[in-house]
């Protein structure tokens, strides 16, 4: 290997550090309109009417749109990947607060906002209902009288029969005799445990410009999945998916919050009925309005013989997915699929109700499900082993399933060796903790890669330079550095010879979603066939110039032999061609050959911390954090290192920090003042990264995805380890300093009370 | 609206600008093309709009225009010396210091006040300045390793840590 | 400065004064409050700079945290609240704001009143009528509210320098952006007993920062764990904490108790 496996620098690294790169929020056309939307002041309402004449009038104001001007115009007003439920702009009814309600677009920012102010809605009041629960309950408020056409191939496998009142989805799955065996089992420990709504911040707010070209619509903005965009927007319009062409240029932060359609419907629709390019930035209080994850309470029970084996595990999850279906069915799917943990269980039942509420719509957001289950999984093998009276890895280590055995029936075997990254990890941690820190630690196995549909393009130019086209999307995670290093390494060509062209519907190939940890090992597999598909036609032109048989040309570091002489590429073009040309390779992977089974690999979670807790305070502090990146091989070790970092702090997070609170039907802390991410101060007094490359992955060379994992497991971890310190696990996050506090204060009244 | 001439140094440049009262500085220098200034927080939480007003880091989100009359602003742009990147960059780079991106400007101004005053901080310090710059990509750490690099240029970059497995 | 005065006087609640604006502009961009105009004090000479005499420190309006964590003069005379300044929200907010200000928004969630009201800081106002003093506590009258007059501007802030065996300490606690509990204490602590009573003071907890009633202890033993518990105690009751996104109220009564008796610590640490 020349280039992949070491750690060359980003290829955007100068674009971001001179403040070059353009993020979709920073473009703009001549003669732009400005969108402002009105949202709505009411959790659950019907509207009677908008009233808009005075806002129409209003300076600067081009038109105001409402969900009646869509369905007026004959457009297809809804959109989503699974259920087409979601209006662009709301019909007939609001479901959250916040939602959006007309359109406002105007020659200037200002004036669409002076003029948004003047748009009044007559709402009839409903009765809403916030919490997941309270909307399961019979005579809860009802927030979908009809059900949205189902649309999409996934994550409602059970398909929608039975679905009714606010249940969005079902996901459940039992095997073996999991009554009989709580009833007999030695030891069982049970609990609720909740996990908290989360906002995922990517800085750059959701946005979009669009615009119509030969009647084609172009819309750039800064979504992860291109695709899936262009579908939904081909469908408002009834235009070809041809006619449709979303690009998504420097986007500032995805971590699943910019999967599927957010704001490009909305924009869309402003150019569509003013006929000028139009643009829509949210600030970050709307982007906090658009998308959100979903909270959830988890009721699980696990049974244990007494030397720790596990006999049982039962989960019901109720998950609030807010007001509209979105992702939430495979994030509900996710959830439940990743909630039990990577064990050899002989009976297991889980029951996972995603809920309509009237709440921001939740949908994807990194780890996807994985650390909503691992806090009630991985918890209760902490609490069992502290009953037991074993050590809590040396529980796991019973437990888990070993390097090929399988997890789900019909998946694909576990493709990590996860006991051996757990002993490192315990090694790195110091368990069971010697010194005044406490010790938690977690591991996860997700079943990632989502669906493994991918095409890649290369183009080898006449002078052996390549241009890569993928589909994919670079949200930060670096991918344009790892897929051009793949083009290298498979072409031999230099790194700084291949070029890359991404995430633009208009230009490169198709693919499916930027998400899921999936590039590296899905697109990369893509890419390496169209490399040895651009090698095929090299060596079919090198025949033909040299008139010999395709079996008498070989493949070279970077072209070709034939005829003892050694040619480039370059020299072999340009010698077919007798001027310029160039060679252009195809590739596309299915769920076929190395990707038949499913998952495509198994993303694997094993991190954990040490800690301490100030004793009068709660306040946890974490004195180090470990992160075993299982990826096989790391193309890029110092980019798999960013993804575990970055993924681990954003566990921290919501381990210690974060939680979207609602009062009433209203968020109440949708500004970054009051919903607190990690800062500098945070960051762990020790953080080690290390690897875990056995070449097990199905992606190339060896390598399967990163970039959720580490965080995964971070949750439950912080738990146990405050669980370890303080004779009591908590069950539910974040643990701030008041519920860390809270539980301190409970055990020490236990202790008097004997 | 009033508008008003001012007279500013902006990225060592001379400038004379008309602009109305209400402007904020964000808006006036993205308005020249300069969009690296990133909005995001709109609440001077984040340091995404950084800028550099007679060498002090503000929040461009909550500063109006009018106040540059007289004085210098820098923003990311200004710092490559054309394209030679000024060493802050470099080192970001070379730590891989950012991901999205998106707060990278910010955080390099940030850091450009910081070693403009204090060329040689230890690490409290550095995470004490940048306190008020949020990042949701990277942990920090590599931001922080970055801004020590330029202070000490004899700090080696590290091999990645040793792990499990055959290379 | 008589041109600002006027300025107040002519527009009244149709102007605000304008410094730092890291309160004000963030108040207009969320709409809470639209002034048609503002008022620049920034260019008048008498409302700059640091001005330390043997008795008083005394900070111009237009001063910002920035230069107050960096004025030797102000370390060297009152080092707690220069590390303080050091810690007012962040840097850009620092550079920016100034001290002036943040009394004139009365923002409860703040640093600096705390140990203001502690140390028995006042203000000078100027109005149409000349000047006046009042002390901050006299100043912070509510939840953003101020006896500041319409048409009056603060002049400056002045902290009377502590004399020999005065200690002070200032502690925070804090869990969102802005601090959810500052405790200032400043006492005279002769071999290790009060001499009077400390003055204790509750920020960041109700809408004014609360002085804790303390005469009880006037001459207590400092050392006395008996004394903490005392302060503790009374701090606890002093204050009336209300259920918001840092905490509820029993939890943030809890934390006060903690807290003075850590303001306490840092004194003790601090005395001869």
């Amino acid at each position: 290997m020349r280039v992949a496996g070491t750690s060359a620098p980003r290829t955007d690294g100068i674009a971001k550090v001179t403040g070059a790169a353009r993020y979709a929020i920073d473009l703009s056309v001549p003669g732009m309109a400005h969108v402002i939307v009105v949202r709505s002041s009411r959790a659950h309402a019907n509207i009677r009417g908008i009233e808009t004449s005075a806002a129409a009038a209003a300076p600067g104001v081009l038109r105001v749109i409402t969900g009646a001007d869509l369905l007026a115009a004959g457009l297809t007003p809804y959109y989503g990947h699974v259920v087409l439920d979601h209006p662009v702009l709301a019909i007939g009814k609001v479901r959250f607060h916040g939602e959006p309600v007309a359109l406002v677009v105007a020659e200037s920012r200002r004036e669409a906002a002076e003029a948004a102010d003047l748009v009044e809605v007559d709402y009839e009041e409903l009765p809403s209902v916030t919490d997941a629960v309270e909307a399961l309950a019979p005579g809860a408020p009802v927030l979908h009288e009809a059900r949205g056409e189902r649309v999409g191939d996934e994550g409602m496998d059970g398909g929608e029969a039975g679905l009714a009142g606010n249940v969005c989805s079902v996901a459940e799955f039992e095997w073996g005799d999991v009554d009989a065996a709580f009833k007999t089992a030695p030891v069982v420990v049970e609990g609720e445990y909740r996990y908290p709504m989360l906002y995922g911040y990517a800085m750059e707010p959701y946005n979009a410009l669009a615009f119509f070209d030969q009647g084609d619509l172009v819309v750039y903005s800064s979504a992860q999945h291109v695709y899936m965009v262009r579908r939904d927007l081909a469908r408002m319009f009834g235009l070809a998916l041809a006619r449709v062409r979303v690009i998504a240029p420097y986007v500032g932060g995805g971590y699943g919050t910019k999967s599927y359609t957010k704001v490009e419907g909305m924009t869309a629709m402003a150019t569509y009925f003013t006929g000028r390019p139009a643009k829509l930035d949210c600030s970050v209080e709307e982007a906090m309005l658009t998308t959100r994850s979903d909270s959830a309470l988890i009721k699980a029970r696990s049974a244990f013989t007494k030397d720790g084996m596990l006999l049982a595990r039962d989960f019901e999850i109720i998950m609030n997915s807010g007001a509209y279906t979105d992702n939430s069915p495979l994030v509900n799917q996710k959830t439940a699929n990743r909630c039990f943990g990577p064990y050899k269980i002989p009976a297991l039942r889980v029951r996972a109700t995603s809920t309509f509420t009237n709440t921001v719509p939740a949908s994807s957001l990194r780890g996807f499900g994985a650390p909503v289950g691992n806090i009630a999984g991985e918890l209760q093998m902490d609490e069992a082993a502290h009953k037991l009276g074993i050590d809590a890895v040396e529980l796991r280590l019973k437990n888990l399933v070993g390097p090929g055995e399988q997890l789900l029936p019909g998946k694909r075997g576990l493709d990590a060796d996860l006991k051996d990254d757990l002993r490192c990890l315990s090694g790195s941690l110091g368990w069971p903790g010697t010194g005044p820190g406490s010790v938690g630690l977690g591991v996860s196995a997700s079943d990632a890669g989502a669906y493994p549909t991918s095409t890649a393009a290369v183009r080898i130019h006449a002078d052996s330079s390549v241009t890569l086209f993928t589909g994919s999307t670079e949200l930060g995670q670096g991918s344009r550095t790892v897929l051009s290093q793949i083009v290298a390494e498979d072409l031999g060509i230099p790194l700084d010879t291949v070029s890359i062209v991404s995430g633009d519907t208009g230009v490169v190939t198709y693919e499916r979603t930027t998400g899921a940890s999936r590039t590296t090992t899905v697109t990369g597999r893509a890419i390496q066939e169209a490399c040895k598909d651009a090698r095929l036609r090299v060596r079919e032109l090198a025949a033909q110039v040299f008139a010999v048989p395709l079996a008498a040309v070989e493949d070279s570091l970077a072209g070709v032999r034939v005829e003892q002489q050694d040619l480039s590429y370059g020299e072999v073009i340009e010698r077919w061609f007798g001027a310029g040309g160039e060679v252009l390779g195809h590739g596309a992977v299915r769920k076929a050959d190395g990707f038949a089974m499913m998952p495509p690999f198994w993303e694997i979670g094993c991190s954990g911390v040490s800690l301490t807790i100030d004793r009068e305070t709660g306040v946890v502090t974490i004195e180090k954090l470990t992160t075993i990146g299982d990826v096989g091989f790391a193309i890029n070790p110092a980019l798999v290192h960013g993804q575990d970092a970055g993924a681990s702090m954003m566990g921290l997070g919501a381990a210690l920090h974060e939680e979207l609170v609602y009062e009433g039907e209203q968020l109440v802390n949708s500004n970054i003042v009051d919903y607190r991410v990690p800062r500098f101060s945070d960051i762990p007094k020790e953080v080690e990264l290390i690897l875990a490359q056995r070449r097990d992955g199905s992606g190339p060379y060896g390598a399967k995805g990163a970039g959720e994992g580490a965080g995964n497991t971070i949750g439950g971890a912080v738990a146990s380890a405050i669980g370890r310190a303080i004779g009591i696990f908590p069950h539910e996050l974040p643990a701030t300093p008041e519920r860390v506090w809270r539980l301190m204060r409970a055990t020490e009244d236990a202790q008097k009370k004997r | 609206m009033a508008r008003r001439e001012i007279g500013l140094t902006l990225n060592g440049v001379e400038r004379t600008l008309e602009v109305e009262d209400q402007v904020l500085l964000i808006e006036l220098v993205r308005g020249l093309g300069l969009v690296g200034t990133k909005l995001s927080c709109d609440t001077q939480v984040c340091g995404a709009c950084t800028v550099l007003l007679d060498g002090r880091p503000v929040s461009s989100c909550t500063t109006l225009a009018i106040e540059a009359e007289g004085r210098t602003v820098d923003t990311i742009e200004g710092l490559a010396d054309g394209n030679q990147l000024h060493p802050i960059q470099q080192a970001f780079i070379d730590r891989f210091a950012f991901q999205c991106g998106y707060c990278t400007p910010g955080m390099i101004m940030a850091a450009k006040a910081l070693l403009d005053e204090r060329p040689h901080p230890d690490a409290a310090t550095v995470k004490h300045w940048m306190e008020g710059n949020i990042c949701r990509c990277t942990g920090y750490g590599t931001i922080v390793e970055a801004v020590l690099d330029v202070s000490d240029p004899s700090r080696v970059l590290p091999a990645p840590s040793a792990g499990r497995g055959a290379r | 400065m008589a041109e600002a005065v006027a300025l107040r006087q002519q527009h009244g609640e149709d102007a605000a004064v304008y410094a730092g604006g890291t309160e004000l502009l963030l108040a207009m961009k969320l709409g809470v409050a639209r002034w048609p105009h503002l008022i620049d004090i920034k260019p008048i000479g008498a409302l700059r700079g640091v001005t330390v005499t043997d008795e008083a420190v005394r900070i111009g309006a237009t001063v910002t945290h920035w230069d107050l964590e960096r004025d030797p003069a102000i370390a060297k005379a009152l080092p707690v609240f220069a590390k303080l300044e050091a810690h007012v929200a962040n840097i850009r907010v620092r550079a920016a704001g100034t001290l002036a200000g943040n009394l004139a928004f009365a923002e409860p969630h703040a640093d600096p009143p705390a140990l203001l009201v502690a140390l028995g800081a006042h203000v000078v106002l100027e109005g149409p009528g000349g000047t006046r003093t009042l002390l901050v506590s006299e100043l912070l009258t509510g939840m953003y509210q101020t006896a500041l007059g319409p048409d009056e501007i603060i002049v400056a802030i002045e902290i009377p320098i502590p004399v020999r065996d005065v200690r002070m300490a200032y502690v925070k606690f804090q869990v969102l952006e802005r601090p959810s509990l500052g405790v200032a204490a400043v006492a005279t602590i002769r071999d290790g007993k009060f001499i009077g009573a400390p003055a204790l003071v509750i920020g960041a907890v109700d809408e004014v920062p609360r002085a804790v009633p303390t005469g009880q202890l006037s001459g207590a033993d400092a050392r006395d764990p008996g004394t903490a518990d005392a302060l503790a105690e009374a701090a606890r009751a002093a204050v009336d904490p209300s259920d918001d996104l840092a905490g509820t109220a029993e939890y943030k009564r809890h934390i006060v108790g903690v807290f003075v008796k850590r303001a306490l610590g840092e004194l003790m640490a601090g005395a001869a």
